[in-house]
């Protein structure tokens, strides 16, 4: 399988940040994105604590990629997590796309190459998070 | 009510991916939409929330305070600003809440005596798709008035950030061209049609 990222939402910390303050803050969540886009370590210091329990806070963004395999392949895929969406666009090939807490989910549980593919391609994106920190270690 | 759109995912790199093979209604899915939404009720979150196909971090009421909701809460137009039942009940609630808290009860329990309109704000994540079918759904004539709002403001927002993606959506009778509400129709197709392609032509 080969898979290529296309694009993404901007932001991805900023967001996921916002997010975990907005639950637990009185503040309102435009005001928090602002402050939190002006002080990029605030954000990472909150990222950076979150644990994966707390799955729907990365739910705000979503990756889209190319990707090369065969019918049976992406078969698996979706039986394994149903919040992945897949167009086809080509003999073999699709477009395919998820938000972080999917991609974590998979990756976690499957320990496969599609999986591992996935996570290299984002990592660079929320790299405060626990879970990418861990991998790298 | 306010609406401010934090984040899209950019559309274009995927039309070039595709060659003109894919329809908008194709890539719609794939592209992801974040909103601030401030300020609405919770009736309204209520309703907002029965939209399964999205991602919701909402204000807690275990974490935030209830305080100053004589102020804060949302007041329908039907009700209007004088009318005294319903400022009378607002302010007894935001009281009773008050004094629950000073007493030591915590915020999770003493939200119990909060009425539906005490104000929220949420961030919200839709995909393209998903937010066709919401406007579908909540820009319609029937909708009620407070997510109607709600869902033109965010309608405006979207097609500003994405201009030509969104350029057939709308109410579901501007979708679909006819009305599916059946009996409960408006009965006003033409109108309501003029006005979102206005809009859509606006923006």
């Amino acid at each position: 399988m080969k898979l290529e990222l296309i694009c993404h939402t901007p932001d991805v910390e900023t967001l996921i940040a916002t997010a975990i303050l907005t639950t637990t803050s009185g503040a309102q969540p435009s005001t928090l994105y602002k402050r939190l886009k002006n002080n990029p370590e605030e954000a990472r210091t909150a990222v950076g604590r979150l644990e994966l329990q707390h799955g729907s806070i990365l739910e705000h963004n979503r990756f889209t990629w190319t990707l090369e395999a065969t019918e049976g392949e992406v078969l698996r895929i979706i039986l394994e997590n149903r919040f992945f969406t897949f167009t086809p666009i080509g003999e073999n090939k699709w477009l395919v796309s998820a938000n972080l807490r999917t991609i974590l989910e998979y990756s976690e549980k499957m320990k496969d190459g599609f999986g591992a593919a996935l996570v290299d391609s984002v990592r660079e994106f929320a790299p405060s998070l626990k879970a990418f920190r861990g991998r790298r270690e | 009510m306010r609406v401010e759109l934090l984040g899209h995912t950019p559309v274009d790199p995927l039309k070039g991916v595709s060659k003109g093979g894919l329809t908008d209604n194709d890539l719609l899915p794939h592209a992801a939409y974040t909103f601030a939404i401030e300020g609405i009720s919770r009736a309204c979150s209520h309703q907002l929330v029965r939209h399964r196909m999205a991602s919701y971090s909402q204000q807690s009421q275990r974490y935030t305070t209830g305080k100053r909701l004589s102020e804060r809460a949302v007041t329908p137009n039907s009700i209007g600003d004088e009318c005294e039942t319903f400022k009378g009940l607002v302010d007894a609630s935001g009281e009773a809440y008050g004094k629950l808290v000073e007493s030591g009860v915590p915020k999770e329990d003493a939200r119990f005596v909060l009425p539906n309109a005490a104000p929220t704000s949420l961030l919200m994540t839709m995909d393209g798709g998903s937010l066709n079918h919401f406007f579908g759904l909540r820009c319609c004539e029937r909708a009620q008035w407070e997510i109607k709002d709600l869902a033109d403001e965010m309608l405006l927002k979207v097609i500003a950030a994405a201009p030509g993606l969104f350029k057939e959506t709308g109410p579901y009778c501007c979708q679909l061209g006819y009305c599916p509400e059946g009996r409960f129709t408006c009965s006003r197709i033409n109108e309501v049609q003029e006005r979102y392609r206005g809009l859509l032509e606006e923006n």
